[in-house]
């Protein structure tokens, strides 16, 4: 039963990084607050999976992923903000949908409220630093969850426009190349990538959609960090371009993902193509 | 209908870029000598006051060299005009240095015969002073690009705002007007142009500086309105050779601030240290930051202070006044707002939030591990932290109870654990620790087992 679902190694891999960031990095996170965020997505999934009735009993995995990403890159003054996040984030799996398909990435759903709407919300774009090990344990984890799912095309569109733009800019203002590296190896940038884009479930369902997506995101990305000045682009990114998901849906029919093998069609065709 | 589709989204993206706003700027010149004067930068002290995207920067100036030969130059976001570039006083920064630096702190065990309590009084001394310095040059003409923006007199200051269309031509125009321009500088120059900033140039007024009487150039401080909240350094380092120190610290509304590029991590704090390190508390912290420095691969800023400033526990210095933070830049205060009560100076201030928090980041950097300028964000962090060491002085008195016969027995555990503690964080040498140590608390004996035992224990 065990790891038999792709999200138990989803969740055994944002918790080993959670682990580790504690243990290794300096990070202002306080435990309580991972206990409240971990409390109330849970909660909030059995109130909403009560209320709609639709969800066969509980959707623990999705919410503790979702728990998982928010405690790694949210970070609150009072435990209230952050339940506030993990309320939201869960709530906007059920309330912005379209047909059967939600479009916002939870976690960033819950990020980007918790911004807007609190006072004491923060991400911390520098807190994994350029360690190259991390960069390799991102990619190598990652790597194994996007392969199992068969949303590699994502991560690979959004990292190559982003690098590509970033590369133009680069030669353009006449830096030399270890500006670029160093902008480029952020932990946080690759944890984003390998992590948070790929949801299945929320992103478009075909791939041509999928990379043209990851591409406008990398380009909003890359626009709102250089022009704007936005240290936290991606997710800003991420949120303002979620919504097209339905739209390239629309222009590019494909059957839905699903994490059950087997399942529906559109698993079992993407599961067996990339293993 | 291809077409149409795969421009759909790239036409939303575009639409969801022009709903937010924009603007730029950046910081932190070089030297530029006017003479061959040796001038070398190897620390700077800078103090960012920001709300919003409005900032007021003020550059201290320890420039070491003759008067005359100081100039600056500075990228910066936008055109200044006069009323953005004031000069103010030396003494503010050494105010917000003597505030928020890393502290000793001295605590007196008592009589373990008398109490089971112990009320230790915690005393702070003022820690090392860091050091500084500071400058760059340049004046006006025209031709090559660079266009004079402005030009006005401040202080002692003659300064010019310069606008450039590529680097060689303002290379050619500062060298032209007499600026000593370091090796190197023209490829540095052209991302900060090709970025549309503008370059700050300051040089000093030899009439006006006779005039004013004072000793030293005093720190300019100029205001601007950018969303961009960054210090370039990358000017800095040309004629750099070694690592340089930048402390800047960062008055905000709210709390913490953050470097977003690199990590900001904290400097080893509350550890208790031999009492030996009193009398030498600045090399001690000089050695435990080059030790610390080292382990993170060179490549991280340190906080060393975060705090709100109404209060400070223990204080190394009195927080400081409302008109001594308007000084420093910060424009937020208004003068009927509870921060204008004066501010009560001591220790433990419950939390008379002041709507100043600061944050002293201490960056070492160079050329190799910072390729890039120092970015910031200021966060809603209002956790309070401070570089604070602390010096245990045994009961001194006679003990003739049991619990102080065991309290004297735990001594020469507590003083290894001291000695061990102090080598691993300035990596000097034990056996040189201990040595010293048996100086300072050479009336107290223990048998070589209740040495060997401490020993063991703790290995």
């Amino acid at each position: 039963m065990l790891l038999k679902d792709i999200r138990d190694y989803q969740i055994l891999f944002l918790g080993l990084f959670l682990f580790l960031g504690i243990g290794t990095r300096d990070w202002t996170l306080r435990p309580e607050l991972i206990a409240v965020a971990i409390a109330t997505c849970l909660v909030t999934q059995w109130i909403f999976s009560l209320v709609t009735g639709k969800e066969q009993i509980l959707n623990l995995r999705s919410a503790l992923i979702t728990s998982l990403g928010l405690s790694l890159l949210l970070r609150a003054d009072h435990w209230t903000t952050m339940a506030i996040a993990a309320a939201v984030a869960i709530a906007s799996k059920f309330i912005f949908k379209f047909g059967d398909k939600h479009f916002f990435n939870p976690a960033n759903f819950g990020i980007i409220s918790a911004l807007i709407l609190t006072p004491d919300a923060w991400v911390s774009p520098g807190q994994w630093g350029e360690e190259w090990w991390y960069g390799l344990l991102f990619v190598g984890t990652g790597g194994m969850i996007l392969q199992r799912i068969g949303r590699w095309d994502t991560t690979a569109a959004f990292l190559g426009t982003y690098s590509l733009l970033e590369a133009i800019r680069n030669i353009w203002l006449g830096w030399t190349w270890d500006v670029y590296w160093h902008r480029l190896m952020s932990g946080s940038l690759l944890l984003f990538a390998l992590f948070m884009i790929t949801d299945p479930r929320s992103i478009p369902n075909s791939r041509i959609g999928r990379v043209v997506w990851a591409m406008c995101i990398a380009g909003l990305t890359f626009i709102l960090r250089n022009y704007f000045f936005v240290s936290t682009a991606v997710f800003w990114a991420l949120f303002a371009l979620a919504p097209l998901t339905i739209l390239i849906d629309v222009l590019w029919l494909a059957p839905r993902f699903s994490w059950q093998r087997g399942d529906e069609q559109a698993g079992e065709e993407l599961l067996t193509q990339h293993s | 209908m291809k077409i149409f589709r795969l421009l759909t989204p790239l036409l939303l993206a575009i639409v969801a870029v022009l709903c937010f706003a924009p603007a730029a700027w950046a910081f932190c010149g070089f030297y530029v000598a006017k003479a061959d004067t040796k001038l070398y930068n190897k620390a700077s002290q800078v103090v960012l006051a920001r709300q919003g995207d409005r900032t007021v920067m003020t550059m201290a100036n320890d420039f070491q060299g003759e008067v005359k030969d100081f100039a600056i130059v500075i990228p910066v976001p936008t055109v200044l005009q006069k009323e953005q570039v004031r000069v103010t006083q030396t003494k503010i920064i050494e105010r917000l240095d003597a505030f928020s630096a890393p502290r000793l702190v001295e605590y007196f065990d008592s009589d373990p015969c008398a109490s089971a309590y112990s009320d230790n009084l915690p005393q702070s001394a003022p820690a090392p002073a860091s050091e500084r310095r500071e400058a760059g040059s340049a004046r006006g003409d025209r031709s090559l690009g660079v266009t004079v923006e402005a030009r006005f007199n401040v202080g002692e200051y003659d300064i010019l705002i310069l606008s450039a269309k590529e680097s060689g031509g303002l290379e050619t125009w500062l060298k032209r007007n007499g600026y000593k321009i370091p090796r190197g500088a023209k490829q540095l120059l052209q991302p900060y142009i090709r970025s549309s900033m503008k370059f700050f140039v300051a040089k000093v007024n030899l009439d006006k500086f006779e005039e004013s009487g004072y000793q030293f150039l005093r720190p300019l401080q100029i205001s601007y309105k950018s969303p961009k909240f960054m210090l370039p350094i990358r000017l800095g380092m040309i004629n750099a050779t070694t690592e340089q120190d930048l402390i800047v610290y960062i008055l905000s509304p709210q709390g913490q601030t953050e470097i977003t590029n690199y990590r900001t991590v904290k400097i080893p704090s509350d550890v208790n240290i031999p009492l030996f390190v009193k009398d030498e508390f600045g090399e001690f912290y000089k050695s435990m930051f080059q030790t610390v420095y080292t382990k993170e691969n060179r490549k991280v800023g340190f906080l060393e202070y975060a705090w709100d400033m109404g209060s400070c526990d223990p204080c190394s210095a009195d927080p400081l006044t409302p008109e001594e933070l308007k000084e420093a830049g910060v424009f937020w205060l208004n003068d009927n707002s509870p921060s204008n009560v004066p501010v009560r100076p001591g220790f433990r201030g419950s939390f008379p939030s002041s709507s100043v928090f600061i944050s002293r980041l201490h960056v070492r950097y160079t050329r190799d591990k910072f390729p890039e300028d120092l970015m910031f964000q200021q966060t809603a962090n209002s956790e309070s932290f401070q570089g604070r060491y602390v010096l245990q002085h045994p009961f001194q008195g006679e003990l003739k109870c049991q619990a102080g016969r065991e309290y004297k027995r735990s001594l020469p555990k507590r003083f290894e654990q001291e000695a061990q503690t102090l080598a691993k964080l300035t990596n000097w040498k034990i056996q040189d620790i201990r040595n010293k140590m048996n100086l300072s608390v050479g009336n107290l004996t223990y048998s070589w087992w209740e040495n060997f035992l401490s020993w063991l224990g703790l290995n």
